[in-house]
């Protein structure tokens, strides 16, 4: 992106409060023992997801689009027509998705700076990574479809909200797919499994910490974001971060999985609202 | 250059039979050369030529303010420079995306405490760190790149010297810090479990490890595993491709088994004292 | 099975040159005088200046009666009319397609110069125009013959023999085209079961010899289907690493030094051969066998 002269930028150097607070190898212990019958802080159980809405077609400029909401995570996908590969000088078989991923500048408890940083272009890429498998570029040769997304606020899983949401708004946008793309995050510290974490969860699953003396053995910990196409069984992109042993990578392969089969029939039923809800319109008109 | 559909399908049911066109078996590495402390200005540095791939890594230190919300811990940042020497697809900005992806993945890979431990850079909690810029140089693109840099990057790490710290005053609002003048006096980092990349390419019903460049161009999806001690610090696909829940599990396994061997392999290499001759970029 | 992996230090390398008793030319390099007197004429890799004819690459001096030329060492591929070449199509254009030579410039095969399926003497219709892709499309190798030289340097190819045309399974490596050793045939099967075309080019195709070769008639089918058998592979995979053996300590390449090469290098297993030890093992037991043979 180009540098935006005219935007304000904020303040050059600023640190949230909320750093100031006491954090360390015990307080996340403890925050995670306290799931210990499995019951999370906002009341759900640690493989529950939170509720989903979903809704497509809310930008009327875009060609489709779609918002993504659980709970305190919100964002906006809009996908606009393809277009030629600019600035390309050889021709590619197959069309080429382009994603922008973004963290709109209030949506995390520190300001996000207007331009993308490191971690909003790495979450680019695996979008771009996860949604290719599912688009039929070879239908497009040569042009690029556009992915914007944008995330309002933030309270955990904003990258496999954001895949789930650019799939529909994907689909609704008429782009040739194979399949319907659903992607969930699951957050690991020592034997607790947290699905579709909230930001303090995955927060809480990024520090290594050190168990007690007594114990030996190893803690795990870890974030991982898988999306799938769910009819053909294939999955489109795997992440994962941390330090995670082979056993619980396949224990949470089992579990995403299951967690991202659930959410095909809200995007299913999102579509077939959507189409319904147009084929009314034009019905009345 | 592009394959055509004959050689694609000898490569295709030579994986399949496990005897790849040169020979390997499919969980079979190429041959490696490494060569450390190859340049002068760097704390630490390090080549490494697998076939036709050689990465150069540089680490450059610098001090700087710990980050707020880990106070006591320094910093590391990763760039990979696509040099237009390596292919001339990479002239301008063509290697561009192709070096942040392999930056990110190792970003993510060294990320893990358990992996790298930043909190030995820190030199004075909240106030002064050390920062370690790791550049990496892609001389010559044979296939691979992910495990190479991984492998030259840790080698470079383990070269790396850190200035000895012999005191810090806190002068009023200042930070005063005195080095050690003996050269030889430095510090060493712990870089046994820093993370290796594995990557594993799916052709046809198989996974190998190790694609020649040929053979990357014959993978249906390939998967980066970036493997400290026994454990996964990162998981990513590379490319566009997809696969099965069981290839995937699959591949997890051939990673991490392939990935602790690479690890002891290198390890045994650096141990190794190294003697006075440099080669360096003599052929 | 897990197999060793091999990590080693650059300094245990060991560079140990091959030992040729040979004289080693003059080496010009460029801008070097090569001669003062005005007698001689300037040929390719030289100019004038002044009186003095001086060179214009780096490489060794040849001298035919009053001509004198510098041939370079290292160089893309110079084409005369005759050779064999081993390429690889770049582009389907209007009645010819592109091909990748290793020349400077992008090689032209015409749709002319092609033995169509059907026969020799077939007439080319405009449906054969269109059809072009479908005999010889972008990415695929052919093997083929310099038909012509054009007057920028790049080469008309044609493929009317049964013996050239579209290549199926097998593998190709790419060699400096000076190392291939000019002789009357380069396609050679070899008795070990595989057959080796050496391009001039410095393209070296391996692939299991063909049983009919009859039946190949103008030469425009693969056959996908087939599984080359494990035995067949093994020579192939021998093969393509002893061509690169050579080809890295520059042991010219026919099909003597190849086979002695293979023969040679029977004693490691073929992954061994990556091994740049057993790589220069290989080169040197090859050459001193060829220096035996030649005084022999």
């Amino acid at each position: 992106m180009p540098t935006d002269n005219k935007r304000i930028a904020g303040p050059e150097d600023s640190i949230s409060y909320r750093l100031f607070k006491e954090t360390s190898n015990e307080s996340v212990l403890s925050k995670i023992n306290n799931l210990k019958n499995n019951i999370r802080s906002d009341g759900r159980k640690t493989n529950e997801q939170r509720k989903i809405f979903l809704k497509c077609g809310v930008v009327s400029q875009a060609k489709g689009s779609a918002y993504f909401e659980v709970d305190n995570t919100k964002l906006i996908v809009s996908v606009y027509d393809p277009r030629e590969i600019p600035k390309k000088t050889d021709y590619s078989l197959k069309g080429e998705l382009f994603c922008i991923f973004k963290y709109a500048p209030f949506s995390c408890p520190n300001r996000r700076g207007h331009q993308q940083d490191a971690e909003e272009k790495q979450h680019s890429a695996i979008m771009k990574r996860a949604l290719e498998s599912a688009v039929c570029r070879h239908e497009f040769p040569n042009f690029q479809v556009d992915v914007y997304v944008l995330v309002l606020e933030n309270d955990g899983s904003a990258l496999s909200g954001a895949i789930t949401a650019a799939g529909i708004a994907l689909a609704q946008a008429g782009i040739p797919m194979y399949d319907t793309i659903t992607s969930a995050t699951l957050a690991i510290q020592g034997s607790t499994k947290l699905l579709d974490p909230t930001l303090e969860e995955e927060a809480l699953c990024t520090i290594a910490t050190h168990k007690s003396d007594t114990e030996t053995g190893y803690d795990s910990h870890g974030i991982i974001v898988l999306a799938i196409l769910s009819t053909h069984e294939q999955i489109s992109e795997f992440y994962q971060l941390g330090n995670l042993n082979l056993d619980t990578l396949n224990e949470s392969i089992s579990i995403l999985m299951n967690a991202t089969k659930e959410i095909v029939p809200l995007v299913e039923k999102c579509l077939v609202d959507y189409v319904n809800k147009t084929f009314k319109a034009n019905g009345q008109s | 250059m592009n394959l055509c559909e004959a050689e694609k399908t000898f490569i295709l049911h030579g994986v399949e039979e496990n005897f790849r066109v040169d020979g390997r078996e499919r969980s079979q590495y190429r041959p490696m050369e490494l060569e450390t402390n190859v340049v002068a200005h760097a704390f630490g540095s390090s080549r490494l030529r697998l076939a036709n791939t050689d990465v150069l890594v540089a680490v450059k230190i610098e001090t700087d303010v710990p980050s707020v919300d880990q106070p006591d811990e320094g910093k590391i940042e990763f760039f990979v420079d696509c040099s237009a020497n390596a292919t001339p697809d990479f002239e301008g900005r063509g290697g561009e995306e192709l070096a942040t992806e392999i930056a990110n993945s190792l970003t993510s890979a060294y990320r893990s405490t358990k992996a790298f431990n930043l909190s030995k850079l820190c030199i004075l909690k909240g106030r002064k760190c050390w920062k370690l810029y790791v550049d990496i140089l892609l001389l010559e693109c044979g296939g691979n790149l992910y495990d190479a840099v991984s492998l030259a990057v840790k080698a470079a790490l383990w070269n790396t010297d850190i200035p000895r710290v012999l005191a810090v005053n806190l002068d009023g609002n200042n930070v005063e810090m005195e080095v050690s003048d003996n050269i030889h006096e430095c510090v060493k980092l712990d870089i046994v479990p820093a993370p290796v990349m594995v990557t594993i390419s799916k052709i046809g019903e198989q996974c190998v490890v190790d694609p020649s460049a040929a053979e990357e161009q014959c993978a249906t999806a390939s998967m980066v595993v970036a493997v400290s001690q026994d454990r996964f610090t990162t998981v990513l696909q590379s490319g566009s491709g997809s696969l099965h829940p069981s290839t995937l599990r699959e591949s997890l396994k051939l990673g991490l088994e392939i990935g602790s061997k690479l690890d002891q392999a290198l390890i045994e290499v650096l141990k190794q004292k190294p003697a006075k001759k440099q080669i360096g970029f003599l052929m | 099975m897990l197999q060793e992996i091999h990590i080693r230090l650059a300094e245990t390398r060991d560079n140990t040159p091959l030992a040729i008793n040979q004289r080693v030319p003059k080496i010009f390099t460029p801008g070097e005088i090569i001669s003062e007197q005005q007698e001689f004429m300037r040929g390719h890799g030289t100019y004038e200046e002044d009186i003095y004819l001086k060179a214009s690459v780096a490489g060794i001096k040849e001298q035919v009666n009053k001509l004198i030329s510098i041939r370079p060492l290292k160089s893309r591929y110079n084409g005369e009319i005759g050779d064999v070449v081993v390429g690889r199509i770049t582009e389907v254009q209007q009645k010819r397609w592109k091909v990748d030579t290793n020349s400077r410039l992008d090689s032209l095969l015409l749709l002319s110069s092609v033995n169509l399926p059907g026969g020799e003497l077939r007439r080319r219709s405009a449906e054969d125009e269109h059809m072009m892709r479908q005999y010889l499309q972008e990415g695929d190798l052919i093997s083929a013959e310099v038909q012509n030289v054009f007057s920028d340097g790049s080469l008309s190819l044609h493929t009317r023999s049964f013996k050239y045309g579209k290549l199926s399974q097998g593998v190709m490596l790419k060699v400096f085209p000076s190392l291939i050793k000019r002789s009357k045939t380069h396609f050679h099967d070899l008795p070990i079961g595989a057959s080796v075309i050496l391009g001039n080019n410095g393209f070296v195709w391996i692939s299991p010899t063909m049983v009919n070769q009859e039946d190949n008639v103008g030469g425009f089918t693969q056959n996908l289907e087939e599984v080359v058998p494990r035995g067949t592979r093994e020579t192939i995979g021998r093969l393509r690493n002893c061509i690169l053996a050579l080809a890295q300590s520059n042991v010219m390449l026919f099909d003597t030094s190849i086979l002695y090469a293979y023969e040679e290098s029977l004693k490691y297993n073929v992954a061994e051969l990556l091994l740049p030890e057993a790589m220069v093992d290989v080169a040197i037991l090859t050459q001193h066998k060829l220096n035996l043979s030649e005084y022999s």
